[in-house]
């Protein structure tokens, strides 16, 4: 029942964001601090996640060479930040996990 | 001017390449809701009503860590907001329509769907049927979403755990996070982030992506007003 209502209040929350300004606000009163900071969510916000994911992905933080999806998502970054398709560090991240996991184990 | 029925299709022609790097996006959407321990219901409505892969994902992820409803709900809201952001920017186009066309306008918008409506209000002359090119480009987007994440939904219980297709969720997020990163203020406010999302890490029910995401965001405007204070000076 409460999984119900989380989906249903992030629906609610997800739609009333995108309305924000189109249905209720008038976008010239808008304050330049706010403005900038709205320019830095997705950076902030993707950071926070991602690091977790490839420096913690047992719980605890573990930056040795043992962590091989720390390995793998350094490779999926370095693609990134050369070939602008989406694809490309999915691609070589899954493809450096694999390989290190063949490897190793 | 176009009809409304001329601009409808452009916009559903125009969003297709987009349709091919959403594949396995949605893929993994999908496979991760079922992977969260979500039944194939509630991971359909979930994406039906929210239609956005990255808060689908987060809260997904969070689920399947026991996370509180009210801290899935605000980490949902964290990473959405970036859509007040489109929100303003194209909230002027559509100020003629009527509160249902933008109430549905609202609801179907994404990162795909902002950048191509802006694009098209942008061309010389007047707004037209132009909101129909934005309904053409969502509502193709939306369909095909619904179904590519279904499908995710639908294999994911047959993809066994050692394939770690986890870790593709953690890779889309790589995929997103470096184009975020235009200016130094956004290097400094992601370097940030991700540091006080590990030093936070023993925060109760994983606060720590919204202490540092907060923390982010006051690190990169901090850098941008020295760099402007500087320039000042100069």
């Amino acid at each position: 029942m409460s999984t119900w209502l989380t989906i249903v209040a992030v629906a609610a929350v997800t739609f009333l964001l995108r309305g924000s300004f189109i249905l209720f606000a008038n976008p010239h009163k808008f304050p330049h601090a706010f403005r900038q900071a709205l320019q830095l969510v997705p950076a902030a916000v993707l950071a926070a996640i991602v690091a977790p994911g490839l420096a913690s992905p047992a719980g605890e933080v573990d930056l040795s060479p043992h962590n091989l999806r720390l390995l793998a998502g350094l490779v999926a970054l370095a693609v990134a930040a050369r070939i602008r398709h989406p694809l490309a560090p999915i691609a070589a991240g899954m493809a450096s996990l694999w390989l290190l996991q063949g490897a190793i184990g | 001017m176009r009809s409304p029925r001329d601009e409808f299709a452009a916009g559903a022609r125009e969003i297709a390449p987009v349709l091919v790097g959403m594949v396995p996006f949605g893929l993994v959407t999908g496979v991760a809701a079922t992977a969260s321990g979500l039944t194939p219901l509630q991971g359909f409505a979930l994406s039906a009503l929210s239609f956005s892969g990255i808060a689908q994902l987060v809260v997904c992820q969070l689920i399947a860590a026991n996370s509180p409803a009210i801290v899935v709900v605000a980490a949902g809201s964290i990473v959405s907001l970036r859509f007040v952001m489109y929100s303003a920017a194209v909230s002027p186009h559509l100020a003629h329509l009527d509160r249902r066309w933008r109430a549905l306008l609202a609801f179907l918008m994404t990162d795909q769907s902002f950048a191509m409506t802006t694009a098209r209000f942008s061309a010389p002359g007047g707004p037209g049927f132009r909101h129909w090119h934005t309904l053409g480009a969502s509502l193709t987007l939306y369909l095909s979403w619904q179904s590519v994440v279904a499908l995710g939904i639908a294999v994911g219980a047959q993809v066994p755990a050692s394939w770690s297709l986890d870790f593709a969720v953690v890779l889309t997020f790589i995929a997103l996070l470096v184009p975020a990163v235009r200016t130094r203020a956004d290097l400094g406010a992601a370097i940030v982030a991700a540091a006080i999302a590990l030093v936070a890490a023993g925060l109760p029910y994983r606060l720590a992506l919204v202490a540092a995401s907060l923390a982010g965001i006051a690190a990169g405007m901090a850098i941008e007003r020295s760099r402007r204070v500087r320039r000042g000076i100069e």
